[in-house]
């Protein structure tokens, strides 16, 4: 029989990036099919296509045996698909009812918007999903979990088909899944299709009767779940072979030069402890969104904590840093902060390479200081790091991603840290680059340096790091040194399932 | 009711933003306003203060609109005056009526395409656009005079501009809170507000020419306000408009919309300009000199503005 | 490997680059070229130094507005203040407010004023950061009402005769107001290229995030940049208030338009300064240029209102459709 929607070899690049390689999915009526993967295998590209948001470079999308093509994410719909997305897009100064219907929304004969109508289709949908909300309430009122599910109201009740979850549990607790998945299985028995990602191991078996698996943007296989067991499926997302591409590990440990202690990221959070010692890189492991990130950036003042002291250099840092002043403090400490959205937080993209390279040095700088052109730094950076560029004139925005990335380390460590943080070493950098780019790290590390680094792509952390921290619900719930870990240990315990991390 | 009341004081979380506090402040001086001055009271002057207040009004709603979505004009002052240029222009009524709007909605129309299309900063836009008005207006009147189609000046006496106001003030409701485009308004500036500029795209609402029209009604609240401006002082005047980009703004933030877009109201824009009125005539009555009026204009602004705090920097 | 990250062959290279260079020239250059040929085509007996100098003379005010103009623009802010201040300096000169005092004096108090100002303007743009449009118009409206209501409506009085001589004096013909703002676009030119403060404005207006993230103190930056706005409109207040001899209440208006105006068509817009601090005063100049044209023309005053906001309009444009794509 024909499946509902077919997607056949779908591929994408980004830049040099490739995101998917021939990708495969069938997805048929009256089934929930969970599609998992490690971070970056893919899953949230497919489904973009899927949902209009992102042209394919290649394949084709079958509805009812059908060629279709989803331009936009309104002819998507107008072809009954509908996606909760990840990232909360709604607008917080419109009301849940506003909301849910901007764009389309009834209207009475006098032109007017028919609140009456949204309103009370807007507590109907609510209501089915078990939450007692005013459908008035402006969305800026609620809380993030209540987001979700306005967010999960709004796809669902689209009179769609075909209906995506991208990770709709990432801010709901138990008893909140629970209402979630009432509401799937009777979306399922209405004869719809749906599309459950999750990272959380449980709910998958709860809920999903069909599973894919995509590694690396590739797929690797598609069966029904009942033919699956949790240590079968992680089998088969991980398992990649750690070739020549990362420097030997560091042989010893130092002294300590950054200790965390009794650190609470949000309230609820356990605390956590955690310390990095001279010539080591820590790397912080764990599935998107657990707050590993959150936990980087209080260190510099970009998220507000909820208690803990840290201490770097045996001098303590207060606790929550200044938002504003905090990267200069950390500055002026030693250490140096690298952001992972190197376009947008990062680089001085229509600058050249030398002023974006020297900038880290003038910061710190008075303003009423002469700007040395420090050529030769610049230069000797440009060198040490291998970045291909005619000059250092060069506008940074007329590299390639792996240069790029290289550009805005080389800032960092050019201005003499001690201690970098770093999101995403190798974001969409391409493989010889990031060799290059370990060996960086390493070279920075054994002349007497410490990193913390956070990568969503566990191989990397394997490879690069000396020690791992597992970070799972705000917390660290597992710690190992690098040699002993393997990507199914790590996921293990990223996903909670032997850990408990109540 | 706790809950409702807090977020009458203070504004927050409300999409009509901090309306409720000027209201108080505007009605305690009212009342003062009645008692302690004398020519206050005087029925005359209060159907003065309707008709001091309909022009303010009439471009304050105009700029609201462009706020909403988070822009601004700065050529209203200037098509007032340009408005009344044209007719003050020696033609009858009919011609120069459909030319008043045919104008302001051009001009509407080049802010906004300029603003979405070619990218420009409002601000820039808006101020060349104010530039350029300014030469036009003088060319077609270099100082004030000329004479003003009998139907215009007819349709403006007396009790007539009660009219005005009910018919202003519906149009504005209409507009703003009685309709999908009003939401669009909202909902576009929300999603500026938030440093999100595609989301209401993404919802499916026409965000580029909802923000054309809303340029397009901006300027033609402001011809209807000087076509009413003409009727009252019986003459053309290329300075009549000379401040009123700075007032209506003034006007618009004493009402509770934010700056930054998406959040006001109605209400809030009738209570700005009531209050603004109100406090023009207090001090004419009072004697106080036209420049410190200016100064308290200018404070009352500044206040505001460094109230309103957000995330962005500089402009 | 390497043959995956390799850059584009370097001809295609250079001449991207040659082709970047050439969008980057300010349209003031072009502006300025267009009016002086036409001008030596036209009334070639204008093109005379003596000529000239008066034109440019009367600049010079303008012209040094824009040094404070072009900074605040390029930490993406604006300043439409200078009016104002050019006006309470213009007063506190003519006006005998401060006594006997003497023409060094005036010219402490004249430069405080607009520091002062400067700084406000900066702590409320940069400290609070409320809209930098609305807060330098209302600081405007508020100068402009003051100054009235001291004056009564009325000019206040005559300017110590130190000034009027000062700004008289001419060195190789050229008149010292001239000179004057020569060396303060050179010495602002040298202050943003070889100081740390230049690193800052120019990381500040790229991407102000990144800006915060490589440790740059983005908000004393714009702080800095409104105060020596501030400091240069009380300069330009000097040299105006010279150039008219007498204390006057209604003069300037449009100064700080114009200048905004002669910012862009000289290269420099929002977050971007790719025509330097020589963009602009050229596009001063060709403001200058412009008019003695418009007038040689006899196009009245409100033809050149249009041909200003025509101008401006276009740069703007120019330059919305360049980031555009």
């Amino acid at each position: 029989m024909e499946p509902l929607i077919r997607m056949s070899n779908i591929s994408k690049a980004f830049d040099s990036n490739v995101a998917l390689d021939d990708v495969s999915l069938e997805l048929a009526s009256g089934s929930v099919h969970a599609l998992v993967g490690e971070n970056g295998a893919g899953k949230s590209t497919l489904m973009k296509i899927l949902a209009g948001v992102v042209q394919p470079d290649g394949g084709s999308i079958h509805r009812n045996g059908k060629a279709v093509h989803m331009r936009t994410p309104k002819e998507a719909l107008e072809y009954g698909v509908s996606t909760v997305f990840q990232e909360l897009s709604l607008l917080p100064n419109l009301s849940i009812a506003e909301n849910m219907y901007l764009g389309k929304e009834p209207v009475t004969k006098l032109g007017r918007v028919d609140c009456a109508t949204m309103e009370s289709l807007t507590a109907n949908a609510i209501a089915e999903l078990g939450l007692d909300l005013d459908p008035t309430t402006l969305v800026s009122e609620l809380s993030i979990a209540e987001r979700q599910f306005v967010e999960i109201a709004h796809g669902i009740t689209a009179d769609a088909d075909v209906v995506i979850l991208d990770e709709p549990t990432a801010a709901l607790n138990a008893a909140d899944v629970e209402t979630l998945n009432r509401h799937i299985r009777s979306l399922r028995d209405r004869g719809k299709a749906i599309v459950y990602i999750s990272h959380r191991m449980e709910e998958i078996f709860e809920i999903c009767d069909t599973v894919s698996v995509l590694k690396d943007g590739r797929n690797v296989d598609s069966c029904p779940l009942s033919e699956v067991t949790q240590q079968s499926l992680i089998a088969m997302m991980v398992g990649r072979d750690i070739n020549d591409l990362f420097p030997n590990k560091s042989v010893g440990t130092g002294e300590s030069v950054l200790t965390i202690k009794d650190f609470q990221v949000s309230p609820e959070a356990e605390p956590l402890e955690l310390s990095v010692h001279k010539g080591e890189i820590v790397g912080l492991a764990g599935l998107e969104g657990q707050g590993q990130r959150e936990l980087l950036r209080s260190l510099v003042g970009q998220h507000q904590p909820h208690a803990g002291s840290v201490t770097i250099n045996s001098t303590s840092l207060p606790i929550p840093v200044p938002q504003t002043g905090g990267i200069r403090l950390l500055q002026s400490m030693g250490v140096g902060f690298v952001p992972e959205d190197r376009k947008d937080e990062g680089l001085f993209l229509e600058l050249p390479i030398g002023f974006n390279t020297s900038i880290g040095l003038h910061s710190s700088k008075s303003e009423l200081s002469w700007a040395q052109g420090h050529h030769k730094t610049v230069a000797e950076t440009m060198s040490s790091m291998a970045v291909k560029a005619p000059s250092a004139d060069s506008l940074v925005s007329s590299l390639s991603g792996g240069n790029q990335q290289k550009v805005l380390l080389g800032r960092y460590l050019a201005s003499e840290v001690e201690i970098l943080l770093i999101e995403e070493p190798t974001r969409g950098v391409d493989v010889g680059a990031k060799a290059e780019i370990y060996q960086l790290l390493r070279d920075f590390t054994d002349s007497g340096g410490a990193i913390i680094v956070l990568s969503r792509e566990t191989i990397e952390l394997i490879g690069l790091c000396d020690r791992l921290c597992v970070v799972h619900d705000n917390t660290i719930v597992s710690e190992m040194p690098a040699a002993e870990a393997t990507e199914h240990k790590i996921l293990d315990a990223a996903l909670g399932t032997q850990t408990s991390a109540a | 009711m706790i809950v409702t009341f807090r977020r009458l004081l203070t504004g927050q979380d409300s999409r009509q933003g901090l309306w409720f506090l000027p209201l108080t402040i505007g009605c305690l001086g009212f009342l003062w306003l009645l008692i302690g001055v004398d020519g206050f009271r005087n029925p005359q002057n209060l159907l003065n203060l309707i008709t001091q207040a309909i022009p303010l009004l009439l471009v304050g709603l105009g700029q609201m609109l462009v706020i909403l979505v988070g822009g601004l004009d700065l050529s209203v002052g200037s098509v007032v005056s340009l408005t009344t240029a044209i007719l003050a222009l020696d033609a009858p009524g009919y011609v120069l009526l459909p030319t008043v709007f045919l104008v302001a909605g051009l001009i509407g129309l080049i802010n906004g395409l300029a603003i979405t299309r070619l990218n420009v900063h409002p601000i820039i836009a808006t101020l060349s656009m104010q530039i350029i008005l300014r030469g036009i207006t003088l060319i077609l009147l270099p100082t004030a005079g000329g004479v003003i189609p009998e139907i215009v000046k007819q349709s403006v006496s007396g009790r007539l501009s009660v009219l005005w106001l009910a018919a202003a003030v519906f149009v504005g409701w209409k507009l703003i809170h009685g309709s999908r485009f009003g939401l669009h308004l909202f909902a576009i500036g929300g999603g500026v507000a938030a440093d999100r500029q595609d989301t209401a795209s993404k919802y499916g609402v026409a965000d580029r020419r909802n923000v054309v029209l809303a340029y397009v009604l901006c300027s033609t609240f402001a011809a209807v306000a000087g076509v009413f401006l003409a009727g009252r002082i019986v003459s053309g005047d290329p300075n009549v408009g000379l401040l009123l980009e700075i007032d209506s703004i003034t006007a618009v933030a004493i009402g509770g919309t934010q700056l930054t877009g998406g959040v006001g109201s109605l209400h809030g824009t009738i209570i700005g300009v009531v209050m603004m009125t109100l406090l023009a005539n207090g001090m004419n009555l009072g004697n106080v000199s036209a420049f410190v009026q200016t100064i308290i204009k200018g404070s009352i602004l500044l206040v505001i503005v460094a109230l309103q705090s957000r995330k962005k920097i500089g402009l | 490997m390497t043959a995956a990250v390799k850059i584009p062959s370097s001809s295609k290279a250079a001449r991207e680059t040659l082709l970047s260079r050439a969008a980057k020239v300010p349209p003031a250059y072009f502006v300025f070229v267009i009016l002086l040929v036409t001008l030596w085509l036209t009334r070639p007996q204008m093109i005379n130094i003596n000529v000239m100098g008066t034109f440019i003379r009367q600049v010079a005010p303008l012209g040094i507005l824009v040094l404070g103009q072009l900074l605040v623009m390029r930490v993406r802010s604006i300043d439409l203040s200078g009016a104002g201040v050019v006006l309470i300096i213009n007063y506190v000169i003519s006006s005998g407010i401060l006594g006997d005092a003497n023409a060094g004096l005036l010219v402490i108090v004249a430069l405080a004023i607009g520091v002062s100002l400067g700084l406000v303007n900066g702590l409320l743009i940069g400290k609070r950061r409320a809209s930098a449009v609305l807060v330098t118009l209302a600081v405007n409206t508020i100068l402009v009402g003051v100054v009235q209501f001291l004056a009564s409506g009325k000019p206040p009085g005559n300017v110590p005769d130190a000034f009027g001589d000062v700004y008289n004096v001419k060195y190789l013909s050229l008149p010292s107001p001239v000179i004057f703002w020569i060396v303060l676009t050179g010495v602002m030119a040298v202050f943003l290229s070889r100081f740390v403060f230049g690193r800052h404005v120019s990381s500040v207006g790229e991407n102000p995030v990144a800006a915060h993230f490589s440790g740059v103190p983005v908000e004393r930056t714009v702080i800095i940049a409104h105060t020596i706005a501030g400091l240069m409109a009380g300069i330009a207040g000097l040299v105006q208030t010279s150039s008219l001899g007498v204390g006057s209440i209604r003069f300037g208006a449009d100064l700080p338009l114009e200048a905004v105006a002669a910012t862009i068509l000289g290269g420099v817009v929002f977050g971007r300064g790719d025509g330097g601090v020589w963009g602009p005063f050229f596009g001063v100049l060709s403001f200058a240029l412009l008019f003695v044209v418009m007038t040689s023309f006899g196009v009245p005053d409100a033809g050149k209102l249009i041909a200003r906001g025509l101008i401006i309009m276009l740069a703007a444009t120019y330059y919305g459709l360049r980031t555009n794509s």
